[in-house]
């Protein structure tokens, strides 16, 4: 038999995952417990001819020192890890998935579920391969029958007091428990005593908990106090009565508590706002973008029908990891509420009235010829996506005006170095900085997923973080050194301690926040930034430590594509205004006579002052291409149908510039990408980061003179951002609940 | 069943690749290429299915399963959003006949099994990267690692 298994092994064509698994049953034959079978099996045969095995899930493995390599046999196969890997990650290297309930691949090694057990010859127990460090020749054997044996074992005793509720269960289907007791679970328990029972504790407004269901495997623990940086969870009692719990009742104040949902391999804490709302089964599964911040993290869109029924994050290491932020993952119930249906015109009366599309878009063509192309505007939205930003670039440059902008970018954006508005460290990059220093930034609340990284530097390194800017709350140690640009022109003069902090650093960064672009000092800002990146030696070939951290996901691919206005203050003379989702625009110095055109998805700000509205498509019903903060381009995909009568925004700006007598040369989104293309090819190349091509070097010298203002906080309301947030019911209690001070 | 019948035709299929040098009926397979779009031009689909843009990707795990078994297979996705819930029942219709297609029917194993078939369906494909974990060293000693001293709490 034991040749028999190998000869099938060896027979296996290459790299399949499926076939893997077909083969990878636990076999409980006696033949493999007689001596000279599994001496056959643990033979390293002569392995020229055997296929390499992928790595579960095709991970990479990351080798710190190629020397450091070490020879271990997972059931036989040799495989190469680095020195210092665990038992279970050596498994994984060999694509063997070992159980395991505690052990989680971004958390630190807790070791108490014991549901990893694998036998090591020579050993005479079964090791916990999560927390055991693989030592050279180890011979892992995952499916002998001992292991099984003490996997069985460990599941009998986590049965015992789970209560038996999967039916009404939400994590029932994608829940760890019920899938490894399928495979380890015993059909009927021996247990006869009262399972224990805990009371709920109220964790806040988005993660619902049902503590019986807990198997103690201090994953939440873990991923509070390590990942989000509070101390929020903790464990009380021993024995059986053990709890999670937050001691006193407190909320869990982390803008990324969301994810104890996901980590959580029972259903111990699911989601509230999703609670009974849909089996995860129903569900269709779009793999997209978020665009509720400028990191992009990648999501999946959860639909039933025609409807968002969720939102969780999916893999990606370089910008998300694996973690999103509750904004990310609750502001989808905003997409159902407040949505334009209808193109609509506003009558004599100050009503609207819902018209057609032809009528709509001849009434607004009608207008945009009766205006001097001078007084022609458009404002793109902090939610736009490329294609509309190119076609509304395009419209307007055709009618003559060239006041198109983004907001969010300031009146007077520098488009010209890319290394001026983008993330050059990139934001797996940040893990290597050992110093910070934020200018004018709160990334806790910008950008949260930049801030898991910052934070988990400085746990991982003890980093150091300097702060300017407004006093606020940090979750990791935090120097703060000033609240103005005058401590800034300190560093860079050297007069501040901070200033050799940076200059004794290996690798520093500097992260300036995007809320300078509104700053009329910003020029000067950046000169004294860019002046301690010289002094301190930041941006050098191997590193590269200016960083600029974006507020929108339409920010960046609007500076790649150019959306500069010609003139700053272009909104005072302006008799035509095209807000294409734009809602924070300021428009009170916009001339009460202006026509005033919203395209959007919600009624909000625009919409008060439109005479026409457009309705458009939302982000979770189009295809759009983002660029995050670091410079890499994205794309989100369709995943639920517009709503009413609304299209895509491109689309719009594509016919209305047929009406209008401009027609613009593409009638396909491929069309339009090919028109991106010309102007910023990075924005094609998905996936992939695109780094600056040059430095700040080039920049002439600047003559203005920082003003004493000091910075402010550029966004409010962490959980209310843009319209569909703002539209968002859970997004309010969030703030009404969990910012309350 | 289907399911296992789908596995015994991916094995023979695979068992097939490894003969194909010594065999001379498979040889003859070889010679046959199928042009793009030739499958969807015989299969009787209607023209305007046949010039889908379709984007292939490998799904990602569930964030809340560890288990690695469906990670690494490919899928179709055909940007289908023509649904609306029905007035008089409530629910979902679609006028698509793809729309639950590429979701529960269509999975490869690997990236050009995806791409020849949309190829040989003639739909205009992009391929999403298939983002993979990365694997760094860890260690149970690391809990006890002298991180520096406490900070102060509460500040
Ligand atoms: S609540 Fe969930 S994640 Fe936390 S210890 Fe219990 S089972 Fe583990
Ligand atoms: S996974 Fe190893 S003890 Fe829990």
């Amino acid at each position: 038999m034991g040749l028999g298994l190998l000869a099938s092994r060896v027979l296996r064509p290459q790299t399949n995952p499926r076939n893997l698994l077909l083969l990878r049953s636990i076999v409980t034959k006696p033949e493999l417990q007689s001596p000279e079978a599994s001496a056959a099996a643990a033979a390293p045969d002569p392995t020229s001819d055997l296929p390499p095995r992928t790595p579960v899930a095709g991970a990479r493995v990351h080798f710190p020192n190629p020397d450091d390599a070490i020879e271990v046999f997972v059931d036989g196969y040799p495989v190469k890890i680095p020195k210092g890997m665990t038992v279970l990650q050596a498994c994984e290297v060999a694509g063997v998935d070992i159980p395991r309930f505690c052990y989680h691949s971004r958390l630190s090694i807790a070791g108490n579920c014991r549901m990893c057990l694998v036998e090591v010859e020579k050993s005479p127990k079964p090791v916990a391969s999560c927390a055991m460090p693989a030592l050279p020749g180890m011979k892992i054997k995952t499916d002998t029958p001992v292991a099984k044996k003490a996997r069985e074992g460990v599941m009998e005793f986590l049965l015992m007091n789970h209560p038996l509720d999967c039916p009404i269960c939400d994590q029932g289907g994608e829940c760890d428990l019920q899938d490894q007791s399928m495979a380890f679970g015993s059909d009927r328990g021996r247990f006869t005593e009262m399972k224990r029972s805990v009371v709920d504790k109220n964790l806040g407004p988005l993660v619902k908990t049902v503590m019986t269901r807990c198997i103690q495997c201090t994953r939440c623990v873990r991923f509070a106090t390590e990942i989000a940086g509070v101390q929020d969870l903790g464990m009380l009692g021993r024995g059986s009565g053990e709890e999670i719990g937050t001691y006193v009742e407190k909320l869990m104040t982390s803008e990324l508590s969301g994810n104890v949902i996901d980590i959580c391999p029972v259903g111990a804490l699911t989601s509230k706002p999703f609670a009974f709302k849909a089996r995860n089964w129903e569900l269709k599964g779009t793999e997209s973008i978020d665009v509720t911040d400028a990191v992009g993290s990648n999501i999946r869109i959860d639909s039933r029908g025609p409807e968002v029924m969720r939102v969780v994050p999916r893999l990606n290491e370089d910008i998300n990891e694996e973690w999103i932020s509750d904004k990310t993952r609750f502001f989808y119930d905003g997409l159902k509420r407040q949505r334009l249906n209808d193109p609509m015109i506003r009558g004599a009366d100050g009503l609207f009235k819902a018209v057609s599309w032809r009528d709509a878009l001849a009434v607004v063509a009608e207008v945009i010829h009766q205006v001097k192309p001078e007084e022609i505007v458009g404002v793109a939205g902090k939610l736009s996506d490329a294609e509309s930003m190119m076609a509304l670039k395009d419209f307007l440059n055709k009618m003559g005006s060239n006041n198109v902008w983004c907001e969010g970018n300031g009146p007077t954006p520098n488009a010209d170095l890319r290394s001026e508005y983008i993330m050059n460290t990139s934001i797996s990059g940040l893990e290597n900085a050992d110093v910070f220093l934020l200018v004018g930034t709160q990334p806790r609340v910008e950008a949260a997923m930049v801030n898991a990284r910052i934070c988990k530097t400085v746990r991982a390194s003890n980093a150091k973080v300097g702060y300017i800017g407004p006093p606020t709350d940090f979750n990791y140690d935090c120097e703060h050194l000033g609240t103005g640009p005058q401590t800034l022109v300190e560093i860079a003069e050297g007069r501040h301690p901070f200033f050799s902090t940076i200059l004794n650093a290996k690798s520093p960064a500097i992260i300036v926040g995007a809320g300078i672009f509104e700053r009329t000092d910003k020029d000067a800002i950046f000169s004294t930034v860019e002046a301690i990146a010289k002094k301190g030696n930041v941006v050098r070939p191997d590193w590269n430590g200016f960083n600029v951290l974006l507020l929108n996901a339409a920010q960046a691919a609007a500076l790649d594509l150019g959306l500069v206005p010609e003139s700053g203050n272009s909104l005072e003379s302006a008799k035509f205004v095209y807000l294409m989702g734009s809602d924070d625009v300021n428009l009170d110095k916009l001339p009460k006579d202006a026509f005033v055109v919203y395209q959007g998805h919600h009624g909000d700000h625009g919409v008060y002052h439109a005479n026409v509205i457009l309705p458009a498509a939302a982000f979770t019903e189009k295809e759009g291409t983002y660029e995050n903060t670091e410079g890499c381009a994205q794309q989100t995909l369709p995943a639920v149908p517009t709503v009413g009568d609304a299209r895509d925004d491109w689309k719009i700006v594509r016919a209305l510039s047929e009406v209008a007598g401009v027609r613009l040369p593409y009638d396909t989104i491929g069309a339009v990408r090919s028109r991106i293309r010309n102007v910023a090819p990075n924005l094609l190349n998905l996936d992939e980061r695109e780094p600056a091509t040059f430095g700040a070097s080039l920049k002439p010298e600047g003559t203005q003179n920082v003003s004493s203002t000091p910075f402010k906080a550029a966004i409010e309301n962490f959980y209310m951002t843009d319209p569909v947030t703002k539209a968002s019911k859970i997004m309010a209690q969030c703030s009404a609940l969990l910012l309350k001070k | 069943m289907a399911r296992s019948l789908y596995r015994v035709w991916n094995h023979g299929r695979y068992l097939g690749t490894l003969s194909r040098p010594f065999s001379a009926t498979t040889d003859a397979l070889v010679e046959t290429q199928v042009k793009p779009g030739e499958i969807g031009m015989v299969s009787g689909i209607p023209d305007e299915h046949l010039r889908r843009r379709v984007v292939i990707y490998s799904p990602a795990r569930t964030a809340t399963q560890q288990g690695s078994g469906k990670v690494g297979r490919w899928k179709i996705n055909f940007m289908s959003t023509q649904k609306w819930e029905n007035p008089l029942m409530g629910w979902t219709s679609t006028g698509d006949p793809y729309a639950n297609v590429g979701d529960a029917a269509l999975g490869f194993d690997s990236e050009e099994a995806a791409k020849s078939f949309a190829e040989r369906h003639g739909w205009e494909y992009v391929v999403r990267k298939h983002h993979t974990p990365l694997l760094k060293v860890k260690s149970y000693a690391d809990n006890f690692k002298f991180k520096g001293f406490p900070k102060t709490e509460g500040k």
